[in-house]
């Protein structure tokens, strides 16, 4: 990039004319899509009231619904244990990991390149295609979704702990290092004190999100809430499927409050 | 007594940074190392606790070569070497009392320190430490609410935890206003006297280490140019400490195209 300019007027020139082909070239990458897939942006947008229209008139639950609570409610339940018994389980081997992998712990420089690379490999197969994948050895249980869940959710989290434990100040180890603390120390009494807090937000937040993820997961492997909408949904019971998405978005904002609140506690 | 002899360091190929390094510092002393920023002051302080592996030469304290220490040996010669730093390095989410109790960690199996399973006494003397460094009200406060002053204080402390023959400092007061300065090197001096430590200090203000320190080690692109009383630094001392680096490179003002 240019660094030498006349003035400033030429150098914000400059700028402006880089946003402006940046926009241009977005504009244009829009309208050839467009045509592609033969989408009417006017046309489509019209529709969108219809729809929701719709969607009200036949999703909102009625009394009737109510009779579903009960199946409703056990296997969101297990969808829940199902997500948050794979975050916690991946964030206990993701710690690990990312202490063997981060460049300021890691005992081997060796074991860095394996740990990136695999990690990297876990997090980038959507959640869906690690399902469908153990569907295969695992057949349709709630033991398929939490491993779907768990290879994702290890990837993801070994990543983001690896960055926190590295973006971690190395001259505070030293200064263990230089009391004499051994590896093990260094780790337990320096690296752990100061992450701890950043690694339960990421933990947390995984556990909102893969609630969400677990539930479609379930689609795949007939279990959990998952499963059920979908089974209402086939049989046009769709008010019972309307209950299930509040049901679900309850406890998503619920999670959300409570895992805020453990945050700030911590923070 | 520490007692440096013919150290050496090379960074990367031919990065020579610590050409045929003498010094001497004694107990009840401070000494300070001064020189202009790059000429190995902190590369010096940290291959005497072997944080840095130099490339050759001797360190002995109380003629130990802590050079030749394996592995144990050395996590035990740390352990009695206390250190602190330009930006503390404490465990910021710890309370004081905890990164006081860190100096013991030298000392301790790796089950107990990993858990934290310290003595009363350890703890008492924790607790008294941080009175003595005037801290004893703030023990239970973590330490990243604490100001830079008595951030650098609770350091200290956790050096004192470690019960050292010797505490090294890379510019202790680098971050400090005058006040916490005051107050930190006069804690510093007081050690050296009452403790019989051997204080190692690395300096930038040319005044406090005139003011504070009893032995003045002068030091430019990687070789020892001065050692001795710090009476006997003056203008030509320093002149020749300092050379070359009173004259900054061209700065990037100038207009190039
Ligand atoms: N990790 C490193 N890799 C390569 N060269 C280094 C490294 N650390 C220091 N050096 C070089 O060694 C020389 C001495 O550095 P050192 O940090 O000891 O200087 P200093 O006297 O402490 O400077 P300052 O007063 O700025 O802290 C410098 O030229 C520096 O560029
Ligand atoms: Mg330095």
């Amino acid at each position: 990039m240019k660094t030498n300019f006349q003035s400033p007027q030429q150098f914000f020139r400059q700028r402006r004319l880089r946003l402006g082909i940046v926009l241009a070239i977005l504009l244009v990458i829009y309208g050839v899509s467009m045509v592609l897939v033969n989408f009417q942006t006017l046309a489509s947008l019209m529709q969108v009231p219809a729809g929701l229209i719709w969607l009200f008139k036949n999703f909102i639950p009625t009394e009737r619904s109510i009779s579903y609570l009960g199946p409703i409610l056990y296997q969101l339940w297990r969808t829940l244990i199902v997500a948050v018994s794979s975050t916690i389980c991946a964030s206990l081997l993701g710690l690990i990991l990312a202490i063997l992998g981060a460049k300021t712990t890691s005992p081997l420089p060796g074991l860095r390149l394996v740990i990136r690379f695999g990690a990297s490999l876990l997090r980038n197969i959507p959640v869906v295609a690690w399902a469908m994948i153990l569907l295969f050895s695992f057949k349709q249980s709630d033991f398929t979704g939490f491993l779907a869940l768990f290879f994702m959710t290890l990837g993801y989290l070994t990543r983001a702990f690896t960055e926190t434990i590295e973006d971690l100040d190395g001259e505070k180890l030293q200064a263990l290092q230089a009391v004499g603390a051994n590896y093990f120390q260094c780790v337990f009494c320096g690296v752990l004190p100061e992450v701890a807090s950043t690694l339960t937000s990421w933990v947390l937040y995984m556990i909102e999100n893969n609630l969400r993820d677990a539930t479609l997961v379930g689609i795949l492997t007939g279990t959990g809430v998952g499963f059920l909408f979908n089974h209402y949904f086939k049989s046009f019971r769709y008010d019972a499927a309307g209950l299930i998405v509040l049901l679900i978005a309850v406890l998503v904002i619920c999670l959300e409050l409570t895992s805020t609140q453990i945050r700030r506690a911590i923070a | 007594m520490l007692k440096v002899i013919q150290l050496d360091k090379t960074y990367g190929q031919n990065k020579h940074s610590l050409k045929d390094v003498n010094f001497t510092a004694q107990p009840g002393e401070v000494t300070a190392i001064i020189g202009p920023s790059g000429a190995g002051k902190t590369t010096i302080l940290r291959s005497v606790n072997q944080l840095i592996r130099d490339n050759g030469g001797k360190i002995l304290l109380d003629d130990q070569d802590i050079r030749q220490a394996n592995k144990s040996e050395l996590r035990k010669i740390r352990h009695h070497i206390g250190m602190i730093f330009q930006n503390y390095n404490l465990i910021s989410p710890l309370t004081a009392l905890e990164n006081v109790l860190h100096g013991r960690l030298g000392a301790k199996s790796t089950f107990a320190g990993i858990f934290g399973m310290y003595s009363t006494d350890e703890k008492q003397e924790a607790l008294a430490l941080l009175n003595e460094v005037g801290l004893g009200e703030y023990a239970y406060q973590r330490c990243d609410q604490l100001s830079g002053g008595q951030q650098q204080r609770v350091g200290i402390a956790r050096a004192l935890m470690q019960h050292p023959k010797m505490i090294l400092c890379d510019e202790p007061i680098a971050s400090l206003d005058p006040k916490s300065t005051k107050i930190v090197m006069d804690i510093l001096r007081q050690l050296a006297k009452e403790k019989q430590l051997i204080i190692l200090i690395n300096l930038h203000q040319i005044d406090i280490a005139l003011e504070y320190a009893d032995h003045i080690v002068g030091i430019n692109s990687g070789e020892i140019v001065f050692e001795g009383p710090s009476q006997a630094v003056d203008d030509q001392v320093l002149q020749k400490i300092y050379r070359q680096a009173d004259q900054p490179k061209q700065a990037v003002t100038a207009n190039e195209n």
